[in-house]
């Protein structure tokens, strides 16, 4: 008797990158960076060979898809002092000076193509503009009142 | 003498307020910088949050507060920019659904003529709240147009329904057209 293969959906795939992968990214903007970075720039297909490997290519690339869209949404809503701490979180969360980073990201832009695609454009300029004005901000050395409570 | 430069000052006035117009006017349909292509035939909707965060004055506060005119300078220069991309965006709808519309409204062998009244008065209206918005966010900004900006998306998305229940036609539609 053939064993029926067993159907396996893309919340299943969702769920698992959730709670394997982005769990252990500390931030929505480091979040959506690290999905972003797992899409193909030649063809816009999303990749992961774990996932690939637990599920098929094809629930991996729509499990990638719908996270990315997910945290999008998220993060495009964050009030502008939410999204500067996420920005800080980001910057010095990472190897390289946070000085460089800031000036870097300021130059080049690299969010824009963290973006995913068909999203709402309004909502896209939205977010595009919000980190270009936390760039501004923290470049100035202004930090949201709670980032410096915490701190101190 | 007064009377004349009162005359003056008026023509001067209405000069001033029909160029504005017209500004917001062509700005709200022509794609200007910072805009796309594909505001009019991009697959998502604009959530509704999108214009609490635009419109409102919760950012603005923030960015007050951090004492840095440059910061404040680029807030409004950014939040004008966003807020008219989604005007632009909320036009090239409504000019959407009226063309599909008036595409089946030629094909469709039974039009009620009140409902298709209705219909045109709605489309009228938000193009002329979407003119007026953008001459106003164009003017003073976005922060305190929030009021004018949700009655448009309201209107905006109970003409989106009301196009699609017509599309799917029945009587129960056309009575929901009447009321709206």
């Amino acid at each position: 008797m053939e064993i029926p293969e067993r159907i396996v959906t893309v919340e299943e795939a969702y769920d698992d990158l959730s709670r394997r992968t982005l769990s252990r990214i500390s931030g929505d903007l480091a979040r959506l960076i690290y999905l972003a970075s797992t899409r193909d720039y030649n063809t816009g297909e999303y990749r992961h060979d774990g996932l690939a490997a637990r599920y098929r290519a094809e629930i991996a690339s729509q499990a990638l898809e719908l996270a990315h869209r997910q945290i999008f949404h998220r993060i495009a809503g964050y009030p502008l002092d939410e999204l500067v701490r996420e920005v800080e979180l980001y910057v010095s969360s990472s190897p390289q000076s946070r000085e460089e980073i800031l000036r870097v990201w300021q130059k080049l832009e690299p969010y824009r193509v963290a973006l995913p695609v068909n999203v709402n454009v309004a909502l896209a300029q939205l977010l595009v503009s919000n980190i270009k004005l936390a760039l501004v901000i923290l470049r100035q050395g202004q930090k949201p009142k709670a980032m410096v409570a915490s701190a101190s | 003498m007064i009377e004349f430069a009162s005359a003056i000052a008026g023509a001067a006035l209405l000069l001033l307020l029909t160029a504005a117009v017209l500004k917001g006017w062509l700005a709200s349909h022509s794609l200007g910088p910072g805009s796309t292509a594909n505001e009019e035939d991009e697959s998502e909707p604009c959530p509704e949050e999108f214009v609490n965060r635009v419109f409102s004055r919760s950012d603005w506060e923030f960015v007050r507060g951090l004492k840095a005119s440059g910061v404040e300078r680029l807030f409004e220069r950014e939040r004008k920019r966003v807020a008219l991309v989604w005007v632009r965006q909320t036009s090239a709808m409504v000019r959407k659904i009226m063309r599909e519309h008036a595409q089946a409204a030629r094909q469709s062998k039974n039009l009620e003529f009140s409902t298709e009244i209705n219909i045109f008065a709605q489309f009228l209206m938000l193009m002329g709240v979407c003119g007026i918005l953008s001459t106003a966010i164009q003017i003073a900004g976005p922060l305190s147009l929030g009021g004018l900006a949700h009655f448009a998306q309201r209107l905006s998305r109970r003409l989106s329904v009301l196009q699609e229940s017509l599309q799917a036609g029945g009587p129960a539609n056309t009575a929901e057209a009447r009321s709206a």
